[in-house]
């Protein structure tokens, strides 16, 4: 899922820097924006620890194997925070692990940040399902999504930068099924995501709900369901 | 058009057979004088074994090669073996640094292997893989990974413990 250096030609990896950069900002100004903008931190930090290890646990699903990335989850749980926690985690992966690059880092961090994001606004989507439904099943619902959009549109951005740059010399339709094969392997993987996240969220949900709370929503705490709830819990 | 063609096919199919009967006269003839010999000699080749930072071989990956007289197009094109092996004989006339990328589906890694001249004629065994993964042992690496790890909840708890202060005072 990484994109590790010498893939990429240098226009590709100089973009990726300049367009994360203006992201990062924007994050920040979002986490900045909030009344208490360390409140979200020891969160933000607890899942960057989770993301960093995630890439290292590896899921076989042959022939090939494909390791978590739990961007949907960052998303869907820290909200703008997933993007700075994203890039934090990429830079140890890169340093560390050798995961990805310190050339891709901006690539990597918009491949994987942006469907973050995304993903908070469909985890968003709750407060609207709420109105209708329970609040944990629209919590686990949207949660799942989630967690699914996060991956799924991350793993969309990783094939189409790796088949629109196979460079000259290499057998592109070889190259290409490989690139193929390993995209159907992408699909269990962001179910098992999606699953994941709604793991988390209905677990955190039960023992300390107001980790769900979200600072980006203002029709929040007006909402009777939601209040109901925590009252309930 | 059509026609034609088929005109010469069919001539073409009419002479074939007398020339397959001289072929067949002349062969024994040649067989007997031309011998063939295989010669022998050892060269220096460069063996590079590709895998994941998991250890698994990245088996069947494409490889490509080039020399140092001309970096943008490859000298050589050829695929890993099950184990993740290639083999490949440079020219050892070109001096400088051969690189040899190994990709598939996005993975991969660029080594550069730098040979001398015709006056060296060692072979060297050459492992792919980035600089930083390859310098620190496993052990260094989960250490490493720990003191992140720790880190980042050390963050947590100094930003929790901060935020119950305020909540209290």
């Amino acid at each position: 899922m990484h994109i590790p250096d010498g893939i990429l030609p240098a226009q590709v990896c100089a973009a990726g820097y300049a367009i994360a950069f203006p992201v990062t900002w924007y994050s920040l100004r979002k986490i900045n924006r909030q009344p208490d903008p360390t409140m979200g931190i020891p969160k933000a930090a607890l899942l960057t620890a989770t993301f960093f290890v995630a890439s290292s646990i590896h899921i076989p699903v042959p022939p090939t194997s494909v390791h978590l990335v739990l961007n949907g989850l960052l998303g869907a749980v820290l909200g703008y925070y997933a993007f700075p926690a994203i890039l934090i985690g990429l830079f140890f992966q890169a340093v560390i692990i050798g995961h990805g690059g310190l050339t891709t880092l901006g690539v990597d961090a918009l491949m994987m940040g942006v469907p973050a994001i995304l993903a908070h606004q469909v985890f968003q989507f709750r407060h609207v399902l709420s109105r209708r439904f329970n609040q944990r099943f629209s919590n686990g619902f949207c949660a799942f999504w989630a967690g699914m959009v996060g991956i799924a549109i991350a793993s969309l951005i990783f094939f189409t930068l790796i088949l629109t740059t196979i460079p000259s010399g290499f057998d592109v339709t070889t190259e290409r099924s490989a690139i193929y094969g390993l995209t159907l392997a992408h699909i269990p993987l962001a179910i098992l995501e999606g699953a994941f996240t709604t793991m988390l969220v209905l677990f955190l949900q039960r023992v300390k709900p107001e980790l769900l709370d979200d600072p980006w929503h203002r029709s929040l705490v007006s909402h009777p369901a939601y209040n109901e709830e925590i009252e309930r819990v | 058009m059509p026609r034609e063609r088929n005109w010469k096919g069919w001539v073409g199919k009419q002479l074939m057979f007398p020339m397959l009967g001289l072929w067949a006269i002349a062969i024994p003839e040649r067989a007997i004088a031309h011998g063939a010999t295989i010669e022998y000699r050892s060269i220096p080749a460069l063996e590079v074994q590709a895998s994941y930072d998991t250890g698994e071989p990245l088996a069947n990956a494409q490889v490509t090669v080039y020399s140092p007289e001309n970096p943008a197009d490859p000298w050589l094109t050829g695929t890993t073996d099950d184990q993740g092996r290639f083999i490949f004989t440079p020219d050892s006339a070109i001096a400088g640094n051969w690189d040899v990328q190994v990709r598939q589906a996005g993975h991969g890694d660029i080594v550069s292997i730098p040979l001398e001249g015709t006056a060296s004629n060692q072979s060297t065994l050459v492992v792919a893989g980035s600089g930083s993964s390859q310098s620190t042992s496993l052990l260094q690496k989960a250490v490493m990974a720990g003191s992140v790890i720790w880190g980042l909840v050390g963050t947590a708890l100094f930003f929790s413990a901060r935020s119950k202060k305020h909540a209290h005072s």
